[in-house]
């Protein structure tokens, strides 16, 4: 690290680099700074530079049933739907390697893509006049999991292709010129290929999901909360340190979920680039 | 077990290009036949047609007089090492070779046994537990080759085998094939684009040009007795010269000449002055002459600005052979040349157009 030919060809450039890195950091993270420093403060009311040091409103907000609720329906809600996004998105991913038609495979590549860009509140309305028309869909979750599942297929989908674009693409016809029937090919080739991007598709889904709240304003029956949703109503009612604690609370659980994640993940290529070198070697 | 394989005139196109325009080949069981051409001549569609990869458009596959045209590749007990190897990186080089036979149920007790003889045919008896990013470009051909044949296919299919590999393990890998397709004795059916390797491990080689196969027969025939320009030049150096029924004539008859005489530079000799006689000969200056190890290769420009390449042995006196010195090239063996008569089918269309 001390003097590596890319610091010494960057030379006296560097230093504006590096401040202009570093301030980008702190517009990242400024903000979320100071909502966790107005969680501990020890007054009623948000106040920022806060107040003493407390964890009064963590106690209340790990107390409060309503807050609790609003979790787990979240926690619920998250997950099943991140269920459906993993198979939705995967099974898309997988139908596209089949395709022939490398017109076709862009088309569908792009639809399955597109609906990141559509904002959740045309799906909350759709699948707000489909509940309109189906009672079978009102008073429960359902259709809150289903649309936020759809709201995270994309992520999936991004991710599995690109897992299965990396494999070798003679892998499936020499499997099936081996004898496999294609249920073998799915099971046994493509899918221990992608796991590990089926799984960093799941960890984006859930976070998409449990941060969503356009689709929870309009799908949840009266009286369920999701927590983002929760959070929304504390801030329109009292601007609480309740409220900044929940949400520090979240953001913690989503760095977490996604650090844990590329941890794991980094170890695993660590793992892969120690294999190829061996085989160098060998 | 192994098939006869016969392919009767099939024509394929992708898109608007028509890749093969009617081809017919026959592989007797157990023979080793090489499709030799430039990259697209056709050579790996051939090939993706006989494993079932390739949808044709027309035309007849037959395995043992069977046609095959229909079955999908897993029906079709073929085996196939693709020039990438396409080894599954998430199996152990043992699940690897076992997975055809995953494939087909076998138990798990049999799936060991013939693991264990594959790798030990391939000369990998201890990798079974090695996972193939931990394997040299060569051992991955060779569980390659292990996996194709795992499941006692009725023919073996390789894309261009050695085109992963650098010169010198291909060399050993070629001999090494060779072995393992006698051993087994399994028809196969091998890409490639590298004439030596054709000619290395073929007992048949096809040359494939532009969509038709040009002339399949035994490399020898392939270089002593060419069917036309084409092929003549394809193989090796070859001198081509205007020739009539009764050999080649002076470069100044050509108006007379009813084919092509072809002259292996290794054929060809420098004529001493006292040496002329009425033979037939070639005048020129010498452009270019190198030391090739088993040989000197001279290369020599007519007055027509015709090139014409010699060999001459490796411990001719060349000091005489310098660039820009006038030489008389002979042929040294005429009963090796070989004459290409223009064919009576070009003849008719010539008087037909």
């Amino acid at each position: 690290m001390t003097d590596s030919p890319l610091r010494r060809s960057i030379g006296w450039y560097r230093m504006p680099i590096l401040i202009i890195a570093l301030l980008t950091s702190l517009v990242f993270y400024l903000p979320f700074l100071v909502v966790v420093t107005t969680s501990w403060t020890q007054t009623s009311f948000i106040i920022f530079p806060p107040e003493g040091f407390s964890l009064q409103s963590y106690t209340g907000v790990l107390t409060d049933q309503e807050w609790r609720d609003a979790f787990k329906v979240s926690l619920r809600v998250a997950s099943v739907g991140t269920v459906i996004a993993v198979l939705l998105g995967t099974l898309g991913a997988l139908a596209l390697t089949r395709l022939r038609s490398r017109a076709a495979r862009s088309w569908i590549r792009t639809l399955f893509i597109v609906p990141m860009a559509i904002p959740p509140v045309a799906y909350a309305v759709g699948l707000y006049s489909v509940s309109v028309q189906a009672e079978l869909l009102q008073d429960n979750l359902a259709l809150l999991m289903l649309g936020e599942a759809l709201l995270a297929v994309p992520y999936v989908f991004v991710m599995v292709s690109s897992g299965l674009s990396q494999a070798d693409p003679a892998l499936r016809p020499v499997a099936s010129t081996l004898g496999a029937s294609w249920p073998l090919i799915v099971w046994r080739v493509d899918l221990p290929m992608i796991v590990g991007h089926m799984l960093a598709g799941a960890v984006f889904a859930f976070a998409v999901i449990f941060d969503e709240v356009v689709l929870s304003v309009f799908l949840t029956p009266i009286g369920v909360k999701t927590l983002p949703l929760q959070m929304l109503t504390a801030s329109q009612e009292e601007l609480s340190p309740q409220l900044t604690a929940a949400s520090t609370l979240v953001s913690m659980l989503a760095v977490l979920l996604l650090g844990g994640y590329s941890l794991f993940s980094n170890r695993r290529t660590a793992r892969a680039r120690r294999l190829s070198r061996k085989a160098a070697t060998a | 077990m192994s098939i006869a394989l016969s392919i009767q005139d099939v024509h394929v196109t992708l898109g608007h290009f028509e890749v093969l325009k009617g081809v017919s080949l026959d592989a007797e069981p157990g023979t080793f036949v090489t499709l030799l051409g430039a990259s697209g001549s056709g050579k790996t569609t051939l090939l993706n047609v006989i494993a079932g990869l390739q949808q044709l458009d027309r035309g007849h596959v037959l395995f043992d007089g069977q046609n095959v045209e229909r079955r999908p590749p897993r029906k079709r007990k073929v085996g196939v090492v693709f020039q990438s190897y396409a080894l599954f990186p998430h199996m152990s080089v043992g699940d690897n070779v076992a997975f055809p036979l995953r494939a087909a149920r076998r138990p798990s007790v049999e799936r060991r046994k013939v693991v264990q003889e594959m790798l030990e045919l391939v000369d990998l008896a201890g990798m079974v537990n090695r996972a193939p990013a931990s394997l040299s470009g060569g051992q991955r051909q060779r569980v390659a080759l292990a996996r194709a044949l795992a499941s006692d296919p009725g023919i073996l299919l390789l894309d261009e085998p050695m085109a992963a590999l650098d010169k010198q393990l291909r060399e050993r890998m070629q001999v090494e094939i060779k072995r393992i397709q006698q051993q087994v004795g399994i028809t196969t059916v091998a890409v490639t684009h590298d004439q030596a390797e054709a000619m290395t491990m073929s007992d048949q080689v096809a040359i494939m040009h532009e969509g038709t196969l040009v002339q399949v027969d035994s490399p020898e025939n392939l270089y002593r007795r060419p069917v036309n320009e084409y092929v003549a030049s394809f193989l090796g150096e070859a001198n081509l010269f205007p020739a009539d029924r009764g050999g080649p004539l002076a470069l100044d008859a050509a108006g007379q000449a009813t084919g092509t005489a072809v002259i292996r530079p290794e054929d060809l000799v420098v004529l001493a002055p006292d040496q002329l006689g009425d033979h037939w000969r070639v005048p020129g200056v010498v452009r270019l002459l190198s030391f090739q190890g088993s040989r000197f290769r001279l290369e020599v420009v007519t007055a027509t600005g015709r090139s014409v390449v010699c060999s001459l042995p490796p411990h001719t006196d060349a000091s005489a052979l310098v660039p820009g010195s006038e030489v008389i090239l002979g042929c040294g063996a005429p009963d090796r040349v070989h004459v290409i008569h223009r064919s009576d089918a070009g003849d008719a269309l010539e008087v037909a157009a």
